[in-house]
């Protein structure tokens, strides 16, 4: 159930990705999203940069629908993935369904311990999208080649180090030949000297003309890989352009009030 | 005082008859108390209400009472009203439904322990709320599981000498059986004390080498 044709395309802004469209989510009296709108192109990398609380994170998991959203429309190359009508088994099947376009990286990797790397990155592709084990592994084994890990095919996630785990995390997304990859902060829990290798990793996805939206805080990286800057604070997007505009010539007073705080930690 | 084992070598096939019913009822009783007990520890976590209320008011009930008790309910009381189980299924299920309340608590524990971000990252992929919990969550619960479900288990061959009461010819009976012939009391007694202690050693070391096996899955 393996679709043939080449799945990224080389051709940037031929369409929509990710349409997002006056979002809003509160956590009881606490209004994190107050209406967020953001469009993503195929093949475009958009980062998202704001201080702790501003929203980013709960917008990004609101798109895999991790958070469910108030109000708002979140759309996915032409698919709505959140459906105030749908109830039960129906929306389960649909989010499902959803899902499987959408690859999620988290800060955490929340990688599977009980299972080996190449366990963690296959067995979404044979369970659910009904891949044959030989197929699978042989095509799982590739991602892990890209991620520079297949010597580690058979090691249980305890013991590798906190790079390789994110570079299994990120894999592990791939293997579901995603339309879309979510990144949530991927290398904010990782020591300085690890962060390199996984932001290699991203990168080599971005020269891939992968759909990216990649919540960071870390400014050089957002500036070197992304074609678009959201800055986020208290729920709203405060600023967003070129990273080359964003982060020069910032025109809001809350962007330059962040980046100068930014600059003065790095 | 002088000790004279010759009667229990003398009667040794009879002790090992009671090691076998030991060993059937314990074998039957655990794989009972641990499916039954992750059944229930997932239909009261997950189930529907219907399912789940009746379910917690078993483990307490069970759990607050004393297995004797239960046994002698399960095996008189049923009796009584014309409910007639052998006495060997009466303490397979009596044994097995008891266990099965206290394993259900550690499953429900474990199940909880695992963290969210296992089921976010699971569901993130695609999988739904039901494969998430086979493929994912219930595995990683096992494994935490393991150490208290082998200590539940140790007990519980241990308690398969309360069967007696019910006329179980286990290990216990049938040394009264045989002290009854003998009046060597004492050395029966220490003789089966010994094959208790031997059964669970083995379970013990053999509990350990699998937790090893397993190391770094959790």
């Amino acid at each position: 159930m393996m679709e043939d044709q080449p799945r990224s395309d080389t051709n940037k802004n031929s369409g929509l990705m990710l349409d997002i469209i006056n979002v809003k989510k509160s956590f009881g009296e606490l209004e994190v999203l107050k209406g967020i709108d953001l469009q993503v192109q195929r093949g475009q990398i958009v980062s998202i940069i704001g201080s702790s609380g501003s929203g980013k994170s709960t917008l990004l998991r609101s798109i895999n629908h991790l958070e469910t959203i108030d109000s708002g429309e979140i759309w996915l190359d032409g698919m709505r993935v959140n459906q105030p009508d749908m109830k039960g088994l129906a929306f389960e099947r649909h989010i499902n369904s959803v899902r499987q376009n959408m690859g999620m990286v988290f800060q955490q990797f929340n990688l599977f311990p009980h299972l080996t790397t190449l366990d963690n990155v296959r067995l979404a592709p044979i369970k659910i999208k009904g891949m044959a084990k030989p197929e699978a592994t042989e095509y799982c084994m590739e991602l892990l080649e890209k991620v520079g890990l297949a010597d580690k095919a058979d090691t249980f996630p305890a013991h590798l180090s906190g790079g390789q785990k994110q570079r299994v995390a990120i894999a592990r997304a791939l293997a579901m030949q995603p339309k879309v990859m979510l990144f949530d902060e991927a290398t904010s829990a990782l020591d300085p000297e690890l962060v390199e290798e996984v932001n290699q990793v991203m990168k080599q996805l971005a020269h891939e003309h992968m759909t990216m939206l990649i919540v960071t805080h870390e400014m050089n990286f957002a500036n070197e890989v992304s074609d678009h800057v959201l800055f986020m604070d208290q729920g709203v997007v405060c600023e967003q352009g070129p990273p080359s505009q964003l982060f020069t010539n910032p025109k809001e007073e809350r962007t330059k009030s962040f980046l100068k705080k930014h600059l003065e930690q790095q | 005082m002088n000790f004279d084992f010759t009667p229990v070598w003398e009667n040794i096939p009879t002790l090992i008859s009671g090691t076998g019913y030991t060993l059937f009822i314990a074998l039957f009783a655990a794989i009972l108390s641990l499916v039954g007990g992750l059944v229930v520890a997932l239909t009261t976590l997950y189930g529907k209400k219907i399912f789940s209320s009746p379910l917690r008011l078993f483990i307490w009930l069970f759990m607050g009472t004393p297995l004797l008790l239960q046994l002698y309910l399960l095996y008189f009381g049923l009796g009584q009203v014309g409910i007639l189980i052998p006495a060997l299924l009466t303490g397979i299920l009596g044994l097995g439904i008891h266990y099965m309340a206290y394993n259900a608590d550690i499953f429900r524990a474990t199940l909880q322990s695992i963290d969210n971000g296992q089921t976010e990252a699971a569901r993130s992929l695609g999988f739904g709320r039901m494969q998430t919990l086979w493929f994912f969550i219930v595995p990683q619960a096992i494994y935490r599981a393991l150490p208290q479900l082998g200590n539940n288990m140790i007990i519980m061959l241990k308690d398969t000498s309360v069967l007696s009461v019910i006329g179980v010819s286990e290990l216990v009976l049938n040394a009264q059986f045989e002290i009854s012939n003998t009046f060597r009391p004492f050395e029966f007694y220490i003789a089966i004390a010994v094959i208790y202690y031997i059964l669970n050693l083995m379970l013990e070391t053999s509990l350990n080498l699998f937790e090893k096996k397993l190391e770094g899955k959790r």
